[in-house]
């Protein structure tokens, strides 16, 4: 542990440098991204503050990249009041739950079909080629239609784009586990076999623990998969709340400060939610910490 | 398990499994044909039609689990391929005995027709999502990847300072990024193909970093008692030692590639490509159009992971595959 300290300090020092070069940089980048539009305002004779072009290029109303203070106003504006339900915290919160029970149903699903695919051979050579290739299937592609199925079906809000997020994650854990299941040592398993184990006791002591790995990495995709699906299940469905929801109606609203705004929290959301199941994991496999 | 083996491998049992595959194939083919189209004719009886499907099924699985006893290459291929038949036909069946409306669940049949009339508009879709966005800025990504990685490897800085911003970054949504970005660089093709070359660049670059540093401490030794230059130890162990890395974080990248255009079309196009496609044809109800486009994806997804996978066995030395 101690060993670890000095060189986690020394890696934050470089991560600064960077992300103040980033910073520095964004200003001119901005700059030179509005000044084409910013020019093609005023010449259309737009009753504008400013004067010249480069002046006018932090105030557009519509900017092609946002200055620093639009993207502040803006990050205050959809921010305030915190509890409202028009405003971004309440929305990352109802999309968030939506990922989190659509993982919750995809990790039920894919632990059921590893362990299937682990028990029986036929079943693997039937389905195991279908469920590697419907991973390079996008799955996105289906969800709108999935949404348009499930809202005939009587499945309505909140369900529906649990569903469709756990049916864009249930593959990666399905294919993951099962591979964990297989990973036990086969000097273990010959171990269980020598003092009369029952297979469920195979299961138990031995396969279960050993696939947590292999589980947890599968988990750390399927968290990200899970959140891009209910996020798209949220555009393309009637939904009254979510990121998804405030991106679609800004998307047509050409609302791109809120855009941005949307963006960033997105990115939290998706970096805090790894992060959940990173603690997750260090909770469940202690002996599995460098 | 060894007598179920031992019974496969006898002449009465490969002809049961034979039996059973025909009886449940040929069914259902027999029963998808019988019964009318959706929307044609009087509703069947569902629940009896329902039980003659679902034993037929029933038949067709036994005759798939028989086919995949064994270890010969039949044994390895037939199931797979006789599961999607039985899928298809049973799946054919059931929307023609419930009498389930095309604008709900377009039967098997009705998709193919799609396909085929529709094969223009759909091709040139295709096109420009799969050559002109995803094929395309999976190159771009790529090939800034893996520049990157070179640059990270060689300055010690990059690797602390940059590094960790890569990773934190494959953690957000492409679907939160994909209108900021379409809204930037406008409507067109070239705005997908941005959104894709973003999604592609992390994975690559952490790929190909971990790979680049993941040569041996004996390897490097041995080169440097060799008196080697260090263009010829990157040559030598590095690259090889990264290859399968990089193919690693490739396969991955080409399933994003293509998820990653037909997001980004949700936010916007000028009319082409098979998200746009999509969208457009579930709020008219087309859905046969609609899961014609989802075939189409997926035939474009699977032939991308196949390249690359095809690409990575011509590439790679036997031991470094994955």
């Amino acid at each position: 542990m101690t060993a670890l300290r000095p060189s986690r300090a020394a890696g934050l020092g470089p991560m600064l440098i960077v992300a103040l070069i980033a910073a520095a940089l964004y200003w001119p980048l901005m700059l030179a991204a509005n000044v084409g539009p910013a020019g093609r305002t005023l010449a259309s004779g737009a009753e504008l503050e400013c004067r010249t072009a480069l002046a006018c290029a932090s105030q557009l109303r519509n900017p092609v990249v946002p200055a620093p203070a639009q993207l502040a106003q803006g990050f205050m504006r959809l921010s305030t009041p915190v509890t409202s339900p028009l405003a971004l915290p309440y929305n990352v919160g109802v999309t968030a739950g939506e990922t989190l029970l659509g993982l919750l149903l995809a990790t039920v699903t894919g632990i059921g079909l590893a362990l299937l695919l682990v028990a029986s051979r036929a079943f693997e050579r039937a389905t195991l080629p279908w469920l590697v290739a419907s991973q390079t299937v996008p799955v996105v592609a289906i969800a709108p239609m999935l949404a348009v199925l499930l809202g005939q079906y009587g499945v309505q809000g909140f369900l529906p784009k649990a569903i469709i997020a756990a049916y864009i994650a249930f593959f990666p854990i399905a294919v993951g586990m099962s591979r964990g299941l297989r990973s036990a040592d086969p000097l273990h398993l010959d171990l269980m076999r020598t003092y009369h184990a029952s297979s469920a006791q195979t299961y138990r002591l031995l396969r279960f623990p050993a696939s947590l790995p292999h589980l947890f990495t599968a988990l750390k995709v399927a968290v990200t998969s899970a959140l891009v699906g209910s996020i798209v299940a949220e555009i393309s469905t009637i939904s009254f709340s979510g990121l998804g929801k405030m991106l679609a109606e800004n998307s047509r609203a050409s609302d791109t400060v809120a855009l941005w705004v949307i963006m960033g929290y997105g990115a939290v959301l998706g970096v805090t939610l790894v992060a959940l199941v990173n603690a997750l994991e260090r909770w469940v496999t202690p002996w599995s910490r460098r | 398990m060894t007598p179920a083996r031992t019974a496969a491998a006898r002449p009465g049992a490969a002809l049961l499994t034979a039996a059973a595959l025909l009886v449940g194939v040929g069914g259902l083919l027999l029963v998808a044909l019988t019964l009318p189209v959706p929307g044609d004719g009087t509703p069947p009886n569902a629940r009896l039609w329902l039980a003659g499907i679902l034993a037929l099924l029933a038949v067709g699985a036994v005759g798939v689990r028989g086919a995949a006893q064994g270890e010969s290459r039949a044994a390895r291929t037939l199931p797979a391929a006789f599961t999607l038949l039985l899928a298809v036909l049973g799946t054919e069946a059931l929307l023609r005995a419930y009498a389930v409306p095309a604008g709900l669940i377009p039967t098997p049949g009705r998709v193919l027709s799609a396909l085929w009339t529709a094969r223009t508009v759909l091709l040139q879709d295709t096109y420009t999502t799969f050559v002109l966005e995803a094929l395309l800025g999976f190159v771009a990504g790529t090939v800034l990847g893996l520049g990157l990685a070179l640059l990270v490897v060689r300055f010690r800085f990059l690797e602390r300072g940059l590094l960790p911003y890569a990773a934190l970054f494959s953690s957000i949504p492409i679907v939160a990024l994909a209108p900021v970005i379409v809204k930037a660089v406008g409507l067109d093709w070239p705005s997908k193909t941005v959104v894709v070359a973003v999604t592609v660049l992390f994975p690559v670059v952490v790929g190909a970093v971990r790979g680049l540093q993941s040569a041996s401490r004996l390897h490097l030794d041995l080169m440097h008692t060799y008196a080697a230059t260090p263009a010829q130890t990157f040559r030598d162990v590095r690259v090889p030692g990264a290859l399968p890395f990089v193919f690693g974080a490739l396969k991955v990248a080409s399933t994003l590639a293509l998820i990653s255009a037909i997001v980004a079309e949700f936010f916007g196009t000028n009319g082409h490509g098979l998200g746009f496609r999509i969208q457009i044809e579930v709020g008219r109800f087309g859905l046969d159009i609609v899961w014609a486009a989802i075939v189409l994806a997926s035939v474009a997804g699977i032939a991308f992971f196949a390249l690359v996978s095809a690409a990575e066995t011509r590439l790679l030395p036997r031991a470094g595959r994955s």
